[in-house]
This record gives structure tokens, C-alpha cells and sequence, in this order.
């Protein structure tokens, strides 16, 4: 069952002299996807991730994540469907440093009303699956950066979005740990049906992505669905 | 109670620039509150000090007697004004007075007064005259009459007190009239314009003096609250409705005296409005600096679902904390000083001539502390930081967050 579906996107950056970072990218994603797209930089993998976020707009094309069609929504509506649909991990980590690792995770599912006993419930359960029960007081500021990512993930996931968007997760952890937050992105994707789309030139992740696509000028160069990956739906 | 939480730790995050911002705002808010409190207190003191040396809060004439005094229009029924009086609440005392203009002679020189016939027990529940006598004595003695004269007005007569002055007027009647009265006080209220223009008679006296009979001129009233002088007015004028009387308020019979509190308070408000503006540059400088340092957090909150106007309920937020602790440090202050002030008083002994000039006769102002001011000083502060605030909250709602995110 298709989830994301692009349909000739194209963006293009710079008045006069543009430079097409996406150029005419059409793209299905299945629900249950963990899907990475790769590239060299300036190959639009960044750009793209931040299209389908709802970040930022396509020149033309449209994006429909669901039935919802983003690319006809108005900045505000976009905010809410960000809030309820999407999950956001980005490269440096992006914790509100004001906040508690708890208050981080409840962040957004606090926008969204939910009760706070069950945000703290979800917030508590999650930090004890990723190993992080006894840092749930602390600042992100007293976190190591796998930490810290590691409770970003969390944050993306805690209120169970559509499709969680990765902007190269592991460019800024060592490869200990960045091969710890892919298993446990693995592991969330396998037991809870979580997508995942990343950008990454990180052979790691493009190692354990289920489907790679791969960018070049901002077109599809390539897409490779690893034949041994079971996806996993969400019931 | 997120955002509010939020708010508050962002402000501490840079706890030297928010202190300072927070001092600015307290100091302006003591700065304004003690101002405020000086001219409450000074602007009373001079009401009270015009109220009690001559004017009172209330006179009662003949209609069309204030704009055009003159000896043919004396009350028409002094014992209704005075029935009128006694029925109506919050009267301290009032006192029924003849008043006329005279010459003034002595052996030495003659000055051109104004001569005001006054029953001495009367008077005194309303004027402080008495009080103000520095040599000699009250019109109440046994004396044929005495006369009291303003110190100046005794220097420039060249009289003393026991000595003879010879007053000349042209009496109701039309005739001369002339009396020999002898100085028995002198007095210092503190006006220049009483203590040089003005000599007091006994009622009596200045019936005879001006071929009155039992008629008066005016009822001065003295209530027990300024605050009540409008509604007294009001329901004097009703009572007194059937005849033709005017009820006029100390501001109607000075109004020189709230032309000057309305111009001193305009005065008042610029400075404190310039002030504001200083300030306010100061606060519109530090929420924009504590917005543009977190650009990027403001691109992943939006990323993460949060809308352009809880972005600026957030920077709002932070300043209405910033106004919060600085009212209450400048609240406090402010009105600490005053209270300090309203007991301990300001001497303003080296302008004493010009203070009197203008109806000030004490040489030290007390400060007062009202609800009304702490409240609107503290409103007038919030508002405008919040008005402050709103730029750097539109400016950080706006933002891109694919750009925000990026910004470093």
C-alpha cells in the first residue's frame, strides 16, 4: 500500500541562473518502508527529504503522503500535518536544549492535546527501550551526541507518525554508535511497522536499507529494493 | 503551561543580559511609580493647602456672583444655604463670609485690599487661618473691632499689631462707608496673594463696614474628603435647585489651580513617555537578540508541528516573564520609595518662594501612594513590553523553517 507518492517534483534554487536541486523525481513509497536516499552532496537528498516534510515547496509536481496532497496545503494546515503525520530526525540532533530529554519526547504530542500521563507514560516506556531509562531528567546538553540522537528518534516516533523523515541520522556519531541507532530505527520499523526515509551518504545505513535510492542531479539515478528485506506493515 | 515553561527558562538562559533587562524595567517602573506618587502628594498638598487657607471645597453664591462679584448680589437666603448644609452629608463645617474690596490706611501708607468678614468659630472648621497668625491673636478676643492683615500687607502698611488702620469702602448701599479697626494679628498663610492682598473682619464688622445688614456674600463649604467635592456639588445644587444660587467646586473658583496639576501632569507623562521609549529600545534590543541566537530552534519547533502563532506566544511569552519579575522588582521599589517619601517627605526648602507662588506653602512634599498608580504604572509597563515583543515574535513566526533549521 502506496504512502508517499511524488509525481514529477521538481525545485529549483536561485532566481536567474537556477540550479534544479530536484529535477522531475517521481517516487512511490510503501508503508512500512526503510528507505534511504543516497547520493554525493548537492545530489538533492536534502532537499527532497525537506519536500516531502512539507519544509519547503516544490516549484512543481505534487506530493501526496496518504490522501493528502502537501504541495496544496497552506503554511499552517502544512504545521498541523506536520505535527500529526510527520517525525523529524535531523543531523545535529535538534533537542530543545531548554527542556528535559522527557520534556523533549512530550514536545510534541503536547502540541497535539494528548493527556499528559499518557505522553509521560509513552515518553518513559520508549526511553526504557533505547537503553535510556535514567536520563529522562536530564538536559541534552548532558547527553553524549548517540544520546542525544538516540532520544531524537524517540521524539519522532513517540506520538506513532505516518512516515518518519531522517536527515543523515548518523553524519555526527561515531560508527559504534551510529550502528546502534540503526538497529534500534531497524527494530522500530520491524515491531511497530515505523517508515522510515533517510538522506544519508553513509554506507551503513545504505547497507541496511531495505530499499536505496540513489540521486544525481537531482534525479533518480537508481532504486534498489534489497530482495533478502521483509517489509513490514503497520497493522 | 508548556510554553510557559519554555518562556521562563529561555529568559534565564542568558541570565546577565535578562537582568539587566529586568533592572531596566524596574527601575522605570520604581522611577515612574515614586514621580507618579510625588505629584499625587503635591498636587493634594497644594489642593488642600488652597482648600484650607481660603477657598475651600465648595462655595455657594448668588447666580452669576463669581463671574461678576459685587456687594448687590449677596446669597438670597443664607438660612436655607445653611439648612441645605446641615442635611447634607460629609460637611466638615462651613462659614458664611462678607466680601468686599477697600482701601486700606494707615499713618504711613494705604494699599488697595480685599476685606473678608468672617464669623471666627465658623472659619474656623474650615480654613486654617488661625493656624497661620505669627503675631498677635484670632478674631475671637474681646476687642472692638480688630483686624487681621498678612504679614506683607502689614509691610506694606507699615503697621504692627495694636496699631490703628482705617479701612474705606464703598458700601452696598452706595454710600462711603469707614471704619476704624485696630491690627489685632498678623498672619503668614503662605500665598503671596493672601498675605498681601487680604485682611480679615469680623462678620459683623463688615456688615456694618459695608451697609450689608445680615446679608453675606458666600458660604464656603469644607468636606471631609476631596473625593466627594463633585457629588456634594451635585446634590447642593439640587437641594438649593429652587432659588438662584451657584455651587462651584475649588477648581471652578481656581482654575488656575487645575490648569497647572493637568499641565504639570502632561509635563509628567512626556518624560515618562520619552523614558518608555528609551526603554523600550533597550527590551526591543535584547528579545531580538535572544530571537535571532535561536533561529534555529525556532526552525525545528516549526518543523515539528508548531504554528507560526505559538511562535509568537512563545517570544511573548518570555517577555511578559522579563515585565513580570521586573514589575514586581519595580513594584515593590517603587512603591517602597514612595511610602518612604509620604512619611519622610521631600524638602524643597530652597524653592519655598516659588512653591508658594504656586499655592505651595509647606516647604517639604509628602509623596502618596495610590492602588490606582502601582496598577496603572505596572499595566502601562506590560502593554508596552508586550507591544515590543510582538516585532521579534512576527519576525521569529515568520521565519523559513528549511532556513531556520540550517542557520547556525
Amino acid at each position: 500500500m502506496s504512502l508517499l507518492t511524488l509525481a514529477n517534483v521538481t525545485k529549483t534554487y536561485g532566481n536567474h541562473v537556477g540550479v534544479r536541486a530536484v529535477d522531475d523525481v517521481s517516487l512511490v513509497l510503501e508503508r512500512g518502508a526503510f528507505a534511504a536516499l543516497a547520493g554525493p552532496s548537492g545530489s538533492g537528498k536534502t532537499t527532497l527529504l525537506n519536500l516531502v516534510g512539507g519544509l519547503d515547496k516544490p516549484d512543481r509536481g505534487t506530493i501526496r503522503i496518504g490522501e493528502a496532497e502537501i504541495t496544496a496545503m497552506p503554511p499552517s494546515a502544512l504545521a498541523d500535518f506536520r505535527l500529526r503525520r510527520l517525525g523529524f530526525i535531523f543531523q545535529a540532533f535538534n533537542l530543545l536544549p531548554v527542556l528535559t530529554v522527557v520534556e523533549n519526547l512530550e514536545f510534541v504530542p503536547a502540541l497535539q492535546g494528548m493527556a499528559a500521563a499518557e505522553r509521560r507514560r509513552r515518553a518513559h516506556d520508549l526511553l526504557a527501550k533505547v537503553g535510556l531509562a535514567d536520563v529522562g531528567g536530564k538536559r541534552p546538553n548532558e547527553l553524549s551526541g548517540g544520546q542525544q540522537q538516540r532520544v531524537a528518534v524517540v521524539r519522532a516516533i513517540l506520538t506513532e507518525p505516518d512516515v518518519v523523515l531522517a536527515d543523515e541520522p548518523t553524519a555526527n556519531l561515531d560508527s559504534a554508535n551510529a550502528e546502534r541507532l540503526l538497529e534500534m530505527m531497524q527494530e522500530l520499523n520491524r515491531e511497530r511497522g515505523v517508515t522510515f526515509l533517510f538522506s544519508t551518504h553513509d554506507p551503513q545505513v545504505m547497507a541496511r536499507a531495505r530499499r536505496l535510492i540513489r540521486l544525481r542531479d537531482g534525479r533518480i539515478d537508481a532504486d534498489d529494493t534489497h530482495s533478502s528485506a521483509t517489509t513490514q506493515t503497520r497493522p | 503551561m508548556l510554553f510557559l515553561t519554555m518562556a521562563w527558562r529561555n529568559v534565564w538562559r542568558n541570565r546577565r543580559r535578562s537582568a539587566l533587562t529586568v533592572s531596566v524595567i524596574a527601575l522605570s517602573l520604581t522611577f515612574n511609580i515614586l514621580m507618579r506618587g510625588i505629584g499625587d502628594g503635591f498636587h493634594e498638598q497644594m489642593v488642600d493647602n488652597s482648600v484650607r487657607a481660603h477657598i475651600g471645597h465648595l462655595q455657594v453664591h448668588r447666580s452669576g456672583y463669581h463671574d461678576d462679584p459685587g456687594l448687590n448680589r449677596t446669597l438670597p437666603d443664607p438660612a436655607a444655604v445653611q439648612r441645605a448644609l446641615a442635611a447634607l452629608p460629609g460637611v466638615r463645617g462651613y462659614s458664611l463670609r462678607v466680601l468686599g474690596d477697600g482701601l486700606a490706611s494707615t499713618d504711613d501708607n494705604s494699599a488697595g485690599i480685599a476685606i473678608v468678614g468672617i464669623d471666627p468659630t465658623e472659619e474656623r472648621t474650615v480654613t486654617t487661618i488661625e493656624r497661620a497668625i505669627t503675631e498677635g491673636r484670632y478674631l475671637d478676643g474681646p476687642d472692638p473691632r480688630p483686624i487681621l492683615v498678612g504679614d506683607r500687607l502689614a509691610t506694606t502698611l507699615k503697621t504692627r499689631v495694636g496699631d490703628k488702620v482705617v479701612l474705606l469702602v464703598q458700601a452696598a448701599d452706595g454710600s462711603m462707608g469707614a471704619q476704624l479697626f485696630r491690627v489685632g494679628g498678623l498672619f503668614r498663610s503662605g500665598s503671596p496673594d493672601l498675605d498681601r492682598n487680604v485682611a480679615y473682619v469680623r462678620r459683623s464688622d463688615a456688615q456694618d463696614l459695608f451697609a450689608l445688614g445680615d446679608r453675606v456674600t458666600e458660604a464656603v463649604v469644607l468636606l471631609e474628603s476631596s473625593a466627594a467635592v463633585e457629588g456634594a456639588q451635585a446634590s447642593l445644587a439640587a437641594a438649593l435647585a429652587g432659588g438662584t444660587y451657584e455651587v462651584l467646586t475649588w477648581s471652578q473658583v481656581e482654575p488656575f489651580l487645575e490648569q497647572f496639576i493637568v499641565l504639570d501632569d502632561a509635563f509628567f507623562y512626556i518624560i515618562v513617555g520619552i523614558l518608555f521609549i528609551v526603554i523600550s529600545i533597550g527590551i526591543l534590543n535584547t528579545i531580538l537578540m535572544s530571537v535571532f541566537e535561536r533561529v534555529r530552534e525556532f526552525g525545528v519547533m516549526m518543523a515539528l508541528g508548531t504554528r507560526p502563532r505559538q511562535v509568537v506566544r512563545l517570544v511573548v511569552l518570555e517577555a511578559i516573564v522579563l515585565a513580570a519579575v521586573g514589575s514586581a522588582v519595580g513594584g515593590t521599589l517603587g512603591s517602597l520609595a514612595t511610602l518612604y517619601f509620604a512619611d519622610a517627605g521631600i524638602d524643597l526648602s530652597s524653592f519655598a518662594e516659588g512653591a508658594a507662588s504656586i499655592g505651595i506653602t509647606t516647604t517639604v512634599v509628602y509623596s502618596e501612594l495610590t492602588a490606582a498608580n502601582v496598577i496603572l504604572s505596572n499595566l502601562a509597563v506590560f502593554v508596552l513590553v508586550v507591544l515590543v515583543a510582538l516585532y521579534p515574535a512576527v519576525h521569529a513566526a515568520r521565519l523559513r523553517p528549511v532556513d531556520a533549521i540550517r542557520h547556525v
